[in-house]
């Protein structure tokens, strides 16, 4: 029991990582990542890969960030002088491409059959009996480093600047900020959490194959930002920790389920979550905690 | 050579329908439609329903299927899309992926994971002209190209067809000329999601039925609608046609299943230089 409750946490901790990298791109900056699983299986691929070649964990996982931040940005600049719905299907392409190559070029990720024996960080320094535990631990210390540097984004005049040109890039613009390079930056560090999130993703199965990565990842980064509010960090976290630790904690349900196989329970979980995304966005489109506003002194007085 | 044409023009016109359908709710409705491989999977396994369960011959199976998309297209924007009314086109993005989530999911559930196919019997390939021709390409060809032109002439001469592209147009004038929106919105979801349906079947009957099938479509058909200009239907069809032939000609330097990744370079290639799509619509979201 305790041993399936730390593997859970594990997860919500990525998925709550995947959820912030995702409310500074769409929450903060108004720019849709459809594609999101697609830069997490590149934060895990590249992990995983240099981690199997001999770098140790750690290093493996700081060149992961990069990459991935670098990947982000350079895909968002092809449609980023467009509307939002480009973004989304650009970054959604680029998504379904890398799966595809990740599948086939079998000479650099093994394709089909997986990239075993992926090293955790510390794993030798503690017996094997806590790895789990270690594990948890190092996962959620990285997501309140994510929160904490997303958090300081959000309140600094960049997170300021950025709504601004998420509600109307027109007047940003006509203010003499530079909404390009604020789209790109923004896509970029988002890009280089979810880096954190592939990689804590390998370091949790030990193993990466592709069809661990699909648009479910991108569903579930959704639903936390939209139930916990668009733009707010503090939001995603209580969403993340309730909503998606309810859905993982489903699996346990298989059992109970007599008369459902596993793959229709699968079908089913994924049904409620494409319900719940719909219904939150039309009975409760802010999500339940509202984003930071910085309240003018003068305001507070009068 | 002329073998990987054909091909891929009969690609192009299994990637039209959804295609004409997408610019279709997009021109009227400016929110692009996530949903729409979603849409084509239900069509394609309602169809399936009639054919095998019901054992009704296969072009009445069709129609059955898409009027079963119709239906389910006109009860999702009921549902989901009139309530949010007014919300920017991000805001519907999302909510159409998760209506996306939810109809893959129906058809998974009921129908399992394992491939199906359709009852047909086998038919050998007919050469004409040094061609080689399958049974399914001719289905396709007959049916797709009948279908256009039977939404081209809907668009040009009827009532209904002026009021939608009154409504893609502008819709205030549009109102203030008393054409009512509620209506041409319903039709627009009709048809896109019997378009949907019935590119469902040809796939369906060109590879094999799964519930994963309107997912990998959605990049090319994606791609091909922003190709002809994401907001003038008829051009969508001629961008599915650029893409298949393209996609196909690929194959000879390309690995066969890369043809989501030629897509999706179609696609960059296209944003970068001509954003507005190849036969230039009148107007661009910036």
């Amino acid at each position: 029991m305790t041993a399936y409750l730390i593997a859970t946490l594990a997860l919500v901790a990525i998925s709550t990582i995947a959820g912030l990298a995702l409310n500074l791109q769409w929450g903060l900056g108004g720019l849709v990542n459809f594609g999101l699983f697609g830069f997490v299986m590149l934060g895990a691929y590249t992990c995983g890969l240099l981690n199997v070649a001999g770098w140790p964990p750690l290093l493996a996982m700081a060149a992961a960030i990069l990459v991935t931040g670098l990947a982000s940005a350079t895909v968002s600049l092809i449609s980023i002088r467009l509307s939002d719905d480009y973004l989304a299907i650009v970054s959604l392409g680029f998504a379904e491409s890398l799966r595809l190559f990740i599948s086939y070029e079998e000479w650099l990720t093994r394709g089909t059959l997986g990239v075993p024996g992926i090293m955790r960080p510390f794993a030798g320094w503690v017996p094997p009996s806590a790895a789990d535990a270690v594990f948890l631990a190092f996962a959620v210390v990285c997501l309140a480093i994510v929160y904490t540097v997303f958090e300081i984004l959000a309140r600094s005049p960049f997170g300021r600047t950025l709504r601004a040109t998420r509600e109307d890039p027109m007047v940003a613009e006509a203010l003499g900020k530079n909404v390009l390079w604020l789209r790109l930056r923004a896509f970029g560090l988002g890009g280089a959490a979810l880096g954190i999130a592939g990689s804590l993703h390998a370091f949790n199965y030990t193993y990466i194959d592709p069809t661990q990565f699909g648009p479910v990842i991108t569903a579930y980064a959704f639903m936390a930002v939209i139930i916990g509010g668009r733009g707010s960090n503090t939001g995603v976290l209580l969403a993340g920790f309730t909503v998606v630790l309810l859905l993982e904690g489903s699996r346990f349900l298989i059992d109970a389920f007599g008369l459902l196989d596993g793959a229709q329970l699968a079908a089913l979980r994924l049904f409620l979550v494409g319900v719940a995304l719909v219904t939150i966005l039309i009975f409760k489109p802010n999500g339940f905690v509202r984003e930071y506003r910085l309240i003018s002194p003068t305001k507070e007085r009068s | 050579m002329i073998q990987l044409v054909f091909n891929g023009l009969v690609t192009g016109l299994l990637i039209a329908l959804p295609a004409l359908a997408l610019a279709l709710t997009f021109s009227v409705l400016r929110f692009a439609n996530y949903a729409i491989g979603a849409m084509l999977t239900v069509g394609a396994y309602a169809a399936f329903g009639f054919n095998t369960l019901a054992g009704w011959p296969l072009p009445l199976a069709t129609l059955g299927g898409m009027a079963a998309g119709a239906l389910v297209a006109v009860g999702v924007n009921e549902l989901v899309y009139e309530r949010l009314r007014g919300c920017s086109g991000v805001t519907l993005l999302v909510a159409s992926i998760g209506v996306a989530l939810a109809l893959e999911n129906v058809v998974r559930f009921i129908a399992g994971n394992s491939p199906r196919g359709y009852a047909v019997a086998l038919a050998r390939p007919l050469r004409l002209f040094g061609l080689r021709i399958n049974f399914e390409q001719i289905t396709t060809l007959f049916a797709v190209v009948a279908v256009l032109a039977g939404i081209w002439v809907l668009f040009r001469f009827t009532r209904i067809g002026r009021a939608m592209r009154a409504v893609a147009d502008n819709p205030d004038l549009a109102a203030v000329r008393g054409i009512g929106r509620r209506g041409v919105v319903t039709v627009v979801w009709a048809l896109s999601g019997a378009l949907a349906a019935l590119a469902g079947v040809l796939i369906g009957l060109d590879a094999t039925l799964d519930p994963q099938m309107g997912w990998t479509y959605t990049l090319p058909v994606f791609t091909a609608a922003i190709l002809g200009g994401l907001a003038s239907p008829m051009a969508a069809v001629a961008g599915a046609l650029v893409l298949g032939v393209a996609e196909e000609l690929a194959t000879t330097v390309l690995a066969p299943q890369y043809r989501n990744i030629v897509a999706f370079l179609v696609m960059a290639v296209i944003l970068l230089v001509r954003p507005s799509g190849l036969f230039g619509a009148r107007w661009l979201t910036r």
